[in-house]
């Protein structure tokens, strides 16, 4: 290869300008956190005593482990049952290919660019009406409705590169459809699974909207939307709503940082798909 | 094997997506009929038979309250320790937050007792319980009729009279709270009896190189509405803007003296009176700077007495806004902390004797006037609290008594509709601050706005 | 879209025939029943139902009274409604173009040392504003932007300290500052992907180029450029969704103030269905906002699709 040493000493310093200009806020945010709470530090400055505390202020006043809990079973309500029906139904369009089958991909299709806030209010009324307001099965079934479009479409462009051939080998050894989806299918797409399921889990946990309208209680909400509502209720106190935000942050930063590789090819892939 | 296949066939494509259509069609004819049909019958009447207790058994009151503000939580404390079968499960949010969530949270997730934002349309809605029977019941109705007439909403759609829709835990008294250090680096040796005063020791802070005014303006929080109303007390009478507020009959905030008032304000802007980044601070920063003794003047109100007794003892006063002319009459805004109960509350009772129990006793007055730094409800004659001399406390207990004697008190020009606020002052006051609104186009634009909304 | 895949067809005996029972269309859609059935329950409806919504007046608990188009004359006519499309419009700028351009740029210079140890651990820096929620970045931001907060120290600490204010509520300010927002959102993500679509160029075309004596902007405009075409769609689709139908940063960073600055039509929407109770008319918005997305999205796809898939 033939690169001059000046272009890739450009490309290094443009790297790390910015990784710089990608943590700086972070950084921000973690040394605001340190200051005593109440008080309103000027930009980036170390405090004169770090007030750990703050963590642990912000832990209880977050109700941090009712809020865990809660994203947590939200994630379990969704995640599953979305990545099951996106397959199968990724599995129909993509591998069954019944008839009509290319009509009702497209209505799948054109689901996925409806932004939510399109369908946000009737949204509220028709979860009103089925009694389910303030419970998280407000926003564990319209969230897998809603992720539906991506789901089918993430599934079926897997099941599309499948050969035929593969089935029918499973056939003559007397699979029924059930049986092929489940023992020969399912464990190949293994990889697609992982990745839609990294990535529901991504946007349920981050999910907001939905989350500050059908639920009025932080403590059976999302993640993002106790966020919120922890700066509806700390918002005045700068350094403890800083010092709350990071714990918010935690826990997907530290999923982040462990599958990471995953979770960077599922992203790529999951915005090259969508 | 042609399983694959089978799906290029043309023929066999009818059926699904028949299927596929006259689900999709059954919903849109489930839609089909008018939203909304089956809206409760309309009606305000109070419950007929009502308990004056909490009983005995155990009872969790949920409430929903705003931050940054102790007194409540501190009065349902003290509740549950004189009554300990009542427990509270507590909700808190700023006050721009709940008054989105209002129409909401009362109708689909009712709490027991709640901080009510503007409340026509809430009880036009029928979301609020009356509470009439309660009235008459504790004897709140023998109290003087100006602390409930705020919260009272009658048949007609104006406010001031008819049915009561909610209760104060307190009411409380605005005015300007000053930083007695600076004001004495101003020059200020008394609390300027005329506007011209006023001004002058605005322009001698900013000689001195003191932010005269600081206030909150920005986000959802126009807070520009305090001194502008303060002006338009000072220029014109009371009477109209109270009328205005309570959406009387073919009032108008777009009158000569309220432009005199916004000019006034203008005036102060463009003379650089205010702090330069107003449009970005929310509440809690505006009391930050000003205890920090960051600047001479805040508008707000008795709310905060306590707190500055507190961190800035003997350093902060409050003056009433003075009048245009010398010896003329001084008016504020006084409105009650106003909290009401669901129409849907499952505890009407217990809120309902919460509410008695804060205005009368003794315990409850004592922390409404320590904490809450306002005066309690109530007949009267109550029990109140000694005050210490020097205090702010004590001298917004005392504005509180100017302000009874002229007749002076008025509710909030924010308080006028439901959307007033966040749809109209706020906007229109940051377009003011930052030189992007006329005084005109501010009243016209807001009168517009108004009549909007008291006609829908 | 089925492809070659159907190539091979072979007779079937009615012996197979009638072993499976359920005929392939039925299971097929027996497959795709579970989707179909939330799909329609929690998209399609609540979709047909904004479009009801928005040709009436309602409050969202008394009856609704029927009035047309006068939701959508309203929303044409209403300079504070139509401007919250333009605020729309005006994000595009700073949540796609800024990242995708900026991103272009990015990965064509560090394209030579994708593989190195630094580029990998940028992978992983990069993709942090990704993960976090958008509400975190907003309260971050928010911040950094304030009075107090850094941005503002930086600029007085290199002398520009006329510069500085109040970012987010100054009127001229505020939209670029939620925009910048937007930006640093989105600029990961498009650097990566490019750079992702970058590595699958085939290196020799480089090689070739770099013999002919081509610099390096010659060989960006006709090697990577081209290359990238899906890539550069697939970011600009992504970043302009994700600008049209903006939420979550102004919910918490602005509510659409100072003024009206910064409002966009999803808070806006929010603000007509639940505050003011607008249903009707934050329907009509609703509608009008999902058909913007659509024209916005497919020309886009349109274009850069190649027909491949």
């Amino acid at each position: 290869m033939i690169v001059t040493r000046r272009e890739t000493l450009t490309g290094r310093i443009l790297l790390v300008l910015l990784m710089v200009l990608t943590v700086l806020p972070f950084v921000s945010l973690f040394v605001t956190a340190l200051h005593p709470s109440g008080t309103y530090p000027d930009g980036l400055s170390w405090p004169s005593s770090p007030q750990w505390g703050n963590f642990i202020d912000a832990f209880q006043a977050a109700n941090m482990e009712r809020l865990l809990l809660s994203s947590a079973l939200i994630v379990l309500g969704v995640v599953p049952v979305s990545v099951l029906f996106g397959t199968m139904a990724g599995f129909a369009f993509g591998h069954l290919r019944m008839p009509g089958h290319r009509i009702g991909f497209l209505v799948f299709v054109l689901g996925l660019t409806l932004p939510f806030e399109g369908l946000i209010t009737p949204l509220y009324y028709q979860v009103r009406d089925m009694g389910l307001l303030n419970t998280r099965w407000a926003i564990i079934l319209p969230l897998i409705g809603l992720f539906m479009p991506f789901s089918v479409l993430w599934m079926r462009a897997h099941f599309i590169t499948m050969p035929d051939e593969l089935s029918e080998a499973a056939r003559i050894d007397g699979a029924s459809t059930w049986q092929l989806f489940w023992r020969v299918h399912v464990p190949l797409a293994r990889p697609a699974l992982t990745s839609l399921g990294i990535l529901l889990f991504l946007w349920t946990w981050n999910q907001f909207l939905l989350a500050i309208v059908l639920v009025d209680d932080p403590a059976k909400r999302t993640m993002a939307g106790a966020l919120g509502a922890f700066q509806g209720q700390w918002g005045t106190d700068i350094p403890l709503l800083c010092a709350g935000s990071l714990l918010i942050l935690t826990p997907t930063l530290a999923i982040f940082l462990i599958f990471q590789r995953r979770f960077v090819a599922a992203l790529l892939q999951g915005s090259l798909k969508g | 094997m042609t399983r694959t296949t089978s799906g290029r066939r043309p023929a066999g494509r009818s059926r699904p997506l028949f299927a596929m259509l006259a689900l999709s069609g059954a919903l849109a004819a489930a839609a089909c009929s008018a939203p909304g049909g089956d809206a409760p019958a309309t009606g305000t009447s109070a419950p007929a038979a009502v308990k004056t207790t909490c009983g005995t058994e155990p009872v969790t009151l949920k409430g929903y309250f705003e931050t940054g503000f102790p007194l409540p939580k501190t009065l349902a404390d003290a509740f549950t320790a004189q009554f300990p079968n009542v427990k509270w499960d507590i909700r808190e949010d700023q006050f721009a937050v709940i008054t989105q969530n209002a129409p909401r949270v009362l109708s689909d997730d009712p709490p027991d007792l709640m901080r009510i934002p503007q409340m026509s349309e809430l009880a036009k809605d029928n979301l609020l319980l009356n509470l009439d029977t309660y009235a008459t019941a504790y004897g709140w109705d023998k109290w003087p009729a100006s602390q409930l007439e705020q919260m009272r909403f009658g048949s007609n759609g104006e406010r001031g009279a008819g049915p009561l829709y909610a209760m104060g835990l307190n009411f409380s008294m605005t005015g300007v709270f000053y930083n007695k250090k600076l004001a004495a680096q101003a020059g200020m040796a008394q609390p300027p009896q005329t506007l011209a005063d006023f001004d002058a020791v605005l322009q001698k802070a900013k000689d001195a190189g003191i932010t005269p005014i600081n206030q909150f303006n920005g986000g959802a929080t126009g807070g520009l509405a305090f001194p502008l109303q303060n002006l338009m007390a000072a220029y014109g009478e009371t009477a109209p803007i109270n009328d205005w507020i309570f959406n009387k009959q073919g009032a108008t905030i777009n009158t000569p003296s309220n432009l005199q008032a916004t000019q006034h304000l203008e005036k102060w802007i463009k003379a650089g009176y205010l702090a330069p980044d107003i449009n970005s601070q929310d509440y809690a920063m505006m009391m930050s700077r000003f205890i920090g003794g960051k600047n001479l003047f805040i508008f707000s109100g008795d709310w905060e007495s306590g707190n500055l007794d507190k961190q800035m003892a003997g350093n902060a006063g409050f003056l009433l806004m003075p009048p245009a002319q010398a010896g003329g009459k001084q008016a504020a805004m006084s409105a009650p902390l106003t909290y009401g109960i669901s129409a849907k509350s499952r505890n009407a009772d217990c809120a309902a004797f919460f509410l008695n129990w804060v205005a009368t006793d003794q315990k409850a007055r004592d922390l409404g006037v320590q904490v809450g730094g306002s005066h309690p409800m109530g007949p009267t004659d109550a029990y109140m609290p000694a005050v210490g001399k020097d205090t702010v406390t004590a001298s917004t207990l005392a504005a509180g008594a100017t302000i009874g004697k002229d007749n002076g008190a008025m509710d909030f020009i924010a308080n006028a509709t439901g959307a007033i606020y966040a749809k109209s002052w706020t906007p229109q006051l940051q377009k003011l601050a930052a030189g992007q609104q006329t005084p005109q186009g501010l009243l016209t634009a807001v009168q517009k706005d108004y009549e909007s909304q008291v006609k829908g | 879209m089925a492809g070659p895949l159907a190539a091979t067809v072979e007779p079937v005996t009615g012996r197979e025939r009638r072993k499976r029972r359920p005929r392939p269309a039925r299971l097929g859609w027996l497959f795709a029943l579970p989707a179909v059935v939330v799909y329609l329950t929690f998209v399609i409806r609540p979709l047909l139902l904004t479009v009801q919504y928005s040709f009436y007046d309602w409050n969202g608990i008394g009856a609704a009274t029927w009035t047309g188009l006068d939701n959508y004359v309203r929303l044409v006519t209403d300079p504070e409604l139509s401007g919250t499309i333009l605020h729309a419009f005006e994000l595009i700028l700073f949540f796609s173009f800024v990242p995708v351009l900026l991103g272009l740029a990015v990965a064509a210079t560090i394209r030579q040392i994708a593989q190195s140890r630094l580029a990998l651990v940028a992978r992983t820096v990069l993709f942090l504003p990704q993960v976090i929620p958008l509400v975190a970045a907003g309260i971050m931001w928010t911040w950094l932007l304030s009075t107090t907060g850094l941005i503002n120290q930086l600029l007085s600490g290199i002398g520009l300290g006329s510069l500085t204010r109040a970012w987010l509520g100054d009127f001229g300010t505020a939209l670029p500052a939620v925009g910048v927002i937007g930006a640093w959102v989105q600029i990961g993500l498009c650097t990566l992907l490019l750079l992702a679509g970058m590595s699958k160029i085939d290196n020799s075309l480089y090689e070739a180029a770099r013999l002919d004596g081509a610099g390096p902007w010659r060989e960006f405009r006709s090697i990577t450029l081209p290359g990238l075409r899906q890539e550069i769609g697939v970011c600009v689709t992504v970043t302009v969704i994700s600008a049209l139908a903006s939420f979550d940063i102004i919910y918490v960073s602005t509510q659409g103030g100072p003024g009206n600055a910064t409002m966009v039509p999803g808070l806006e929407i929010y603000y007509l269905a639940f505050a003011e109770r607008e249903v009707g008319m934050a329907s009509a918005l609703a509608v009008a906002l999902t058909v913007l997305v659509l024209l916005c999205v497919l020309p886009i796809q349109r274009l850069t699709r190649d027909g491949t898939r």
